[in-house]
C-alpha cells in the first residue's frame, strides 16, 4: 500500500520560506492554515508585535488562497461576485472587496488585483475555488487555483519603506495605498503592493517560489541597525486587532462554513456596509441586501474600550453595570491589551440598542490567575473599531 | 408593434394549457413554438388514462374514451404471459402464472397504493406551499397536508410513512412470490425516472404517478393527438395568438424584472410577463443567463438531476403484427420487465452512461406498426448514442414474442434527439427526476418553486414544476393561475 496517500500520515506542506522560518522558529510552534505549517511564534510574540509597530516584521503569507481570473468577461465576473463596484478599478489598483450568498450573508473577504482589464488576481483567507466557478457560470472567464505558484511575504511596520528604499527598490515611496507594481528587489523581479493587515505603513511582496530565499535574506540585510523580525500568526493577530479588521471564522463565520444559520452575518451587521453599492444592476445577494439595508442590523460588530486591563477573551457582554439584574446583549469576539495604545480593547457583536458610539456595555471577563479564574464585571465603551490607524498608513510619499 | 400581457415560451401542453386559461382571463396571450407542431413531448406519449378533471372543468374540454376495456400484458420468455384487464378502472386478472394467493395479494398492494395516492391526489392539483415564505397561508397548507396524512388513520399512516423512502423491490419482495408480478409493478415505479427497483424513494415515484394518473398503469384510453388538437383549438377559440416555427433566443430582462423576449432572428417582442413552458435548466441557464442569477441558485440549477433514459421506437413491419400466445382482442400495453433482476440489471448500465443490452420495453402495436419506449438509453453528454446496436437489442426482445419480424421502416429517438427538437436540456420524460428532493415544494428546487422566479415577471409551467411530467397540465394551469393572481 502506498503510505504517502494516507492523509493524516502526510505533514503539512512547508511553504518556499520554510528553511528560514524554521531557523528563526525557537519555538517550533506552528499554525496550520490552508494545508501549510506557519509560525505562531517565533521567540517571542511581544517582541515580534513590537517589531511591526516600530520597526518592520516579515510575516510568510504564501498560505493565503490566490485566484487568477482571465478572460473577456473578467470585470464583469467580479462585480457579480463582489458587493461594490470595481468598474472604474485601473490596472496596478487594489480592490478590497466582500462577497455574500444569495442571502446576503458575508462568505469571505478578499484583495483584488488588477492587472489590466481582462485579468485580475484576488487573495482571499478561505478556500473559494468552487464559489468562483460557480459564479462564473455564463461569464466568459477562466479561474484558476495559483496558491502554490506564488510566494507571498507581508512586510509591516514603519521602517518597511526606509528598509526598501535601502535595498534600492526604486521609487517604491511613492507607491500609493491600495496599488501594486513591478519592482526590482536587489536582482529579484518581485510584485510589491501597498496592503496589508497592520493599520501602519506596510507593503507585500509577491515573488516565484524559486526567489523566496532570496527576498527573504534581503529584508533582514539592514538589520544591524533596523531590527526587523520575522513574526508570527499571534503577532498578527495583535496588529490586525488594533487595526479593526475582522477575520471569517473568528470575527464571524463564513455563509459558505456555518452550519447554523443564524451564524451568518450580513455586511451591515459587519460594519461593511460602505463595501455594498446597492446602485450596481447585479450581484449576488443584492435583493437580500436591499431587504437587509432597509430593515437594519439587528446587531452589529464594533470596537470596545474595556476598564482595566485584563483582555475580555470571549467575554460575554451585558447591559447593567448590576451583575444580578443585567441581560446578555453580546458577545466579543477577539479581545487584547493593546501595548501601543496602552488601552484594553476588544471587537464584538452587540445588539442594536447599543452599537452607536459612545453607549455603555459591560463584560465579564474571566481572568485565568494560576489555576483559578478572577470574574471581573468590567464596563465597556462601544468605540469604532479601527483603534490604531496611523497617518503613515496613508501618506504620499512614504515615510522613508 | 403589438404589446401582449403574457408571452409563453413553448407551446407544449403545459404551454397550451396555461395560455388557454390566461386568454379566457382576458389576458392578451403569445404563444411561441420552436417547432412546427404545437405538444412538445406529447408526440412521444401514448398512454394517457384520463384529462385531469380541473383541466375539463376549466377549459371545457371533453373527449371519450376510446374503449371501456383495457388490457396490460406483462411478456414473459416462457410464453406464459401475465395479462391483466382494466374495466373503468377495476383490475382483474384474465390470465396469469401466477398462484391465488399472489392475485389477490398483488390487487391488494395496488389498493393499498391507490389510498396512499389519493392522499397525495390532493397536493397534486394544488400550488405546493412555499418554504420558508412566512405567509400564513403557506402554513396552513403544509398543516392540511399534514392532516390528510393523520386521517389516514393510524395503521394506514404508519404503512405509508414506511413505504415512502422505500423502494419498491423490498415491499414487493415481502409480500409476492410470482416474478413476473413483480417485475411488471416495478415497471411502473421506475419507467421515465432516474431509478431502478431496488433504488430508494421507487415507491413513491409509483404513488406520484398514480396520483397524477388516476391509474397505476397508465392507459392508453384517450388518444393523445386527439387532446393535443383540442388543446389548441380551445386556444383560437379564446383568441391566443401562436407563431410557430419561432425559437426564443432570450428572455430579456431590466433591473431584475422581464421586459420581454428575443426571437433567433433578433426580433424582440415586449411583455411584462413571460412564462416559459422550456425546462427550468433550459430556461434559466439559456434562455435567462446565469449572469443575473445569484451564485446558490445557479447551484441548484446545475444540481438539478434531468439526464433522461427512455427513447422510443417506432417500428413498421411488412405484415401485421401478431404477438405469441395472446388473443388480439386482448391487446392493450405491453410491457416487458420480467422481474425485477432484469430490470435491477437493465439500470446497472445506465448508472455508467451506457445503453441496457437487455432494455425493458413498454408498446403498443396498431395493425403493422408498433411504437415502444425503451429503457434505459440514457442522455449522452458529449457522445452519441450507437443507435443500430440499440434497435438490434430491442428488436432481439421483441423477436421473442413477434415471430414475423420483417421490419420495413424503423426509427430510434433517443434523449439527446428529444433535446435538440424541443430544447429539453436532458430528454428527461418529466423535464427532470421525480424524487424526493425535487417534488411538490422542492420542484424544481427551492428558490423557483409555485412556478415564480427570482425574477419579476418571469414563471415556469413544464413539467419540471409541481407536480412533473405526464399529460396533466396542472402544471400549466397552476402556472397561469398563480399569474392571474399576481397580475391582479
Ligand atoms: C419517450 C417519452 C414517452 C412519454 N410517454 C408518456 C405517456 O405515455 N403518457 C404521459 O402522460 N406522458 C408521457 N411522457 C411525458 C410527457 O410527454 C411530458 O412530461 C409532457 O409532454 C411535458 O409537457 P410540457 O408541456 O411540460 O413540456 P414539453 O412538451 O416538453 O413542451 C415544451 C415546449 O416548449 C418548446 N420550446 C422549448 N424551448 C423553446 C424556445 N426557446 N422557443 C420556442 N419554443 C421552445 C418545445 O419545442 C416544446 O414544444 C413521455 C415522455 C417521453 C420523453
Amino acid at each position: 500500500m502506498n503510505k504517502e496517500k494516507i492523509s493524516y500520515k502526510k505533514p503539512l506542506l512547508e511553504t518556499p520560506f520554510h528553511k528560514r522560518t524554521s531557523e528563526h522558529c525557537y519555538a517550533n510552534d506552528w499554525y496550520r492554515w490552508a494545508g501549510y505549517k506557519v509560525a505562531k511564534e517565533y521567540s517571542s510574540t511581544e517582541l515580534e508585535y513590537t517589531s511591526m509597530r516600530n520597526t518592520a516584521g516579515v510575516i510568510d503569507i504564501t498560505p493565503m488562497h490566490k485566484y487568477e481570473i482571465k478572460g473577456k468577461d473578467a470585470k464583469k465576473f467580479i462585480n457579480k461576485l463582489i458587493t461594490k463596484n470595481i468598474t472604474n478599478i485601473q490596472s496596478n489598483q487594489v480592490a478590497y472587496g466582500i462577497w455574500c450568498n444569495e442571502d446576503g450573508m458575508v462568505i469571505d473577504d478578499g484583495t483584488i488585483f488588477c492587472l489590466n482589464e481582462n485579468h485580475y488576481r484576488i487573495f482571499c483567507a478561505e478556500r473559494n475555488l468552487n464559489w468562483f466557478c460557480d459564479t462564473a457560470t455564463g461569464f466568459n472567464v477562466t479561474i484558476e487555483d495559483i496558491s502554490s505558484s506564488i510566494a507571498a511575504l507581508a512586510f509591516q511596520g514603519p521602517l518597511s519603506c526606509k528598509i526598501l528604499n535601502l535595498l534600492k527598490v526604486e521609487n517604491i515611496e511613492n507607491l500609493k495605498p491600495f496599488h501594486f507594481d513591478n519592482y526590482k528587489l536587489e536582482n529579484q523581479n518581485v510584485t510589491i503592493s501597498r496592503t496589508g493587515f497592520s493599520g501602519d505603513l506596510g507593503y507585500e511582496i509577491w515573488c516565484d517560489p524559486s526567489q523566496a530565499i532570496d527576498v527573504w535574506d534581503s529584508l533582514f540585510k539592514f538589520n544591524r541597525d533596523y531590527k526587523v523580525l520575522a513574526a508570527g500568526m499571534n503577532s498578527l493577530e495583535m496588529v490586525r486587532i488594533e487595526a479593526g479588521f475582522i477575520q471569517p471564522n473568528a470575527d464571524f463565520m463564513s455563509a459558505e462554513q456555518a452550519l447554523r444559520p443564524n451564524r451568518m452575518r450580513n455586511p451591515y451587521e459587519l460594519g461593511l456596509g460602505w463595501l455594498v453599492n446597492l446602485d450596481k444592476e447585479y450581484f449576488t445577494g443584492k435583493q437580500a441586501l436591499i431587504r437587509h439595508k432597509e430593515k437594519g442590523p439587528e446587531k452589529k460588530l464594533v470596537g470596545l474600550d474595556v476598564e482595566g486591563d485584563k483582555p475580555a477573551v470571549g467575554s460575554v457582554l451585558y447591559d447593567n453595570s448590576k451583575k444580578n439584574i443585567a441581560k446578555e446583549i453580546g458577545i466579543v469576539t477577539a479581545a487584547m491589551w493593546s501595548p501601543v495604545l496602552k488601552s484594553n480593547i476588544a471587537i464584538g457583536f452587540v445588539n442594536k440598542e447599543y452599537y452607536k458610539l459612545g453607549s455603555n456595555v459591560y463584560a465579564e471577563i474571566y481572568h485565568p490567575e494560576e489555576l483559578d479564574y478572577r470574574k471581573i464585571w468590567a464596563e465597556c465603551k462601544v468605540v469604532k473599531k479601527q483603534f490604531f490607524n496611523n497617518p503613515r498608513r496613508n501618506a504620499i510619499p512614504a515615510f522613508i | 408593434m403589438k404589446k401582449f400581457d403574457v408571452i409563453i415560451i413553448g407551446g407544449g401542453h403545459n404551454g397550451l394549457v396555461a395560455s388557454s386559461y390566461l386568454a379566457k382571463k382576458g389576458k392578451k396571450v403569445l404563444v411561441i413554438e420552436k417547432n412546427e407542431h404545437v405538444g412538445g413531448l406529447a408526440e412521444y406519449a401514448n398512454s394517457l388514462s384520463c384529462i385531469s378533471p380541473i383541466i375539463k372543468k376549466e377549459l371545457n374540454i371533453n373527449i371519450p374514451n376510446i374503449k371501456d376495456t383495457d388490457y396490460i400484458i406483462s411478456l414473459e420468455d416462457n410464453q406464459n404471459h401475465t395479462i391483466l384487464e382494466d374495466k373503468n378502472g377495476k383490475l382483474s386478472f384474465v390470465k396469469t402464472n401466477a398462484d391465488e394467493d399472489d392475485q389477490k395479494t398483488f390487487l391488494s398492494i395496488i389498493n393499498n397504493y391507490k389510498l396512499f395516492s389519493k392522499t397525495l391526489g390532493s397536493f397534486m392539483h394544488q400550488k405546493p406551499p412555499r418554504v420558508k415564505s412566512g405567509k400564513r397561508s403557506d402554513l396552513f397548507q403544509l398543516m392540511s397536508m399534514g392532516w390528510k396524512i393523520r386521517k389516514l388513520g393510524k395503521k394506514n399512516m404508519r404503512e405509508l410513512l414506511r413505504v415512502i423512502g422505500l423502494n419498491i423491490a423490498d415491499d414487493l419482495e415481502d409480500n409476492l412470490n410470482n416474478d413476473n408480478l413483480k417485475g411488471l409493478l416495478s415497471h411502473e415505479s421506475v419507467l421515465g425516472s432516474n431509478l431502478g427497483p431496488r433504488s430508494p424513494g421507487s415507491i413513491l415515484t409509483l404513488l406520484y404517478k398514480q396520483a397524477i394518473n388516476d391509474n397505476i398503469f397508465n392507459l392508453k384510453k384517450i388518444e393523445v393527438t386527439n387532446y393535443i388538437n383540442q388543446l389548441e383549438d380551445c386556444c383560437k377559440k379564446n383568441t391566443v395568438e401562436i407563431i410557430k416555427s419561432s425559437e426564443v433566443r432570450k428572455i430579456v430582462t431590466k433591473n431584475n424584472s422581464v421586459t420581454g423576449i428575443q426571437l433567433n432572428n433578433n426580433e424582440v417582442i415586449e411583455s411584462a410577463c413571460v412564462m416559459s413552458n422550456a425546462d427550468p435548466k433550459t430556461t434559466y441557464l439559456n434562455l435567462l443567463g446565469a449572469e443575473i442569477l445569484d451564485t446558490d441558485f445557479i447551484r441548484r440549477i446545475k444540481n438539478f438531476r434531468n439526464k433522461g433514459n427512455v427513447a422510443k421506437l417506432e417500428l413498421v413491419l411488412e405484415n401485421e403484427i401478431n404477438i405469441k400466445n395472446i388473443d388480439k382482442k386482448m391487446y392493450g400495453k405491453f410491457i416487458y420487465a420480467p422481474n425485477i433482476k432484469y430490470i435491477e440489471h437493465a439500470f446497472n448500465a445506465n448508472k455508467y452512461n451506457h445503453y441496457s443490452k437487455n432494455p425493458c420495453l413498454e408498446f403498443y402495436v396498431n395493425d403493422n406498426t408498433l411504437s415502444a419506449n425503451i429503457y434505459y438509453v440514457p442522455y449522452l453528454i458529449n457522445a452519441s448514442h450507437q443507435e443500430n446496436e440499440i434497435i438490434e437489442k430491442c428488436v432481439a426482445v421483441l423477436s421473442k414474442f413477434i415471430p414475423d419480424m420483417n421490419i420495413r421502416k424503423q426509427e430510434l429517438i433517443t434523449p439527446n434527439q428529444m433535446e435538440e427538437k424541443y430544447n429539453i436540456s436532458g430528454g428527461h420524460w418529466h423535464h427532470g427526476d421525480l424524487e424526493i428532493d425535487q417534488l411538490l415544494m422542492m420542484r424544481p428546487f427551492y428558490g423557483s418553486s409555485q412556478y415564480s422566479t427570482p425574477v419579476n415577471g418571469l414563471y415556469l409551467c413544464s413539467a419540471g414544476t409541481h407536480p412533473g411530467g405526464g399529460l396533466t397540465g396542472i402544471n400549466g394551469l397552476n402556472a397561469a393561475k398563480k399569474i392571474v393572481e399576481d397580475l391582479k
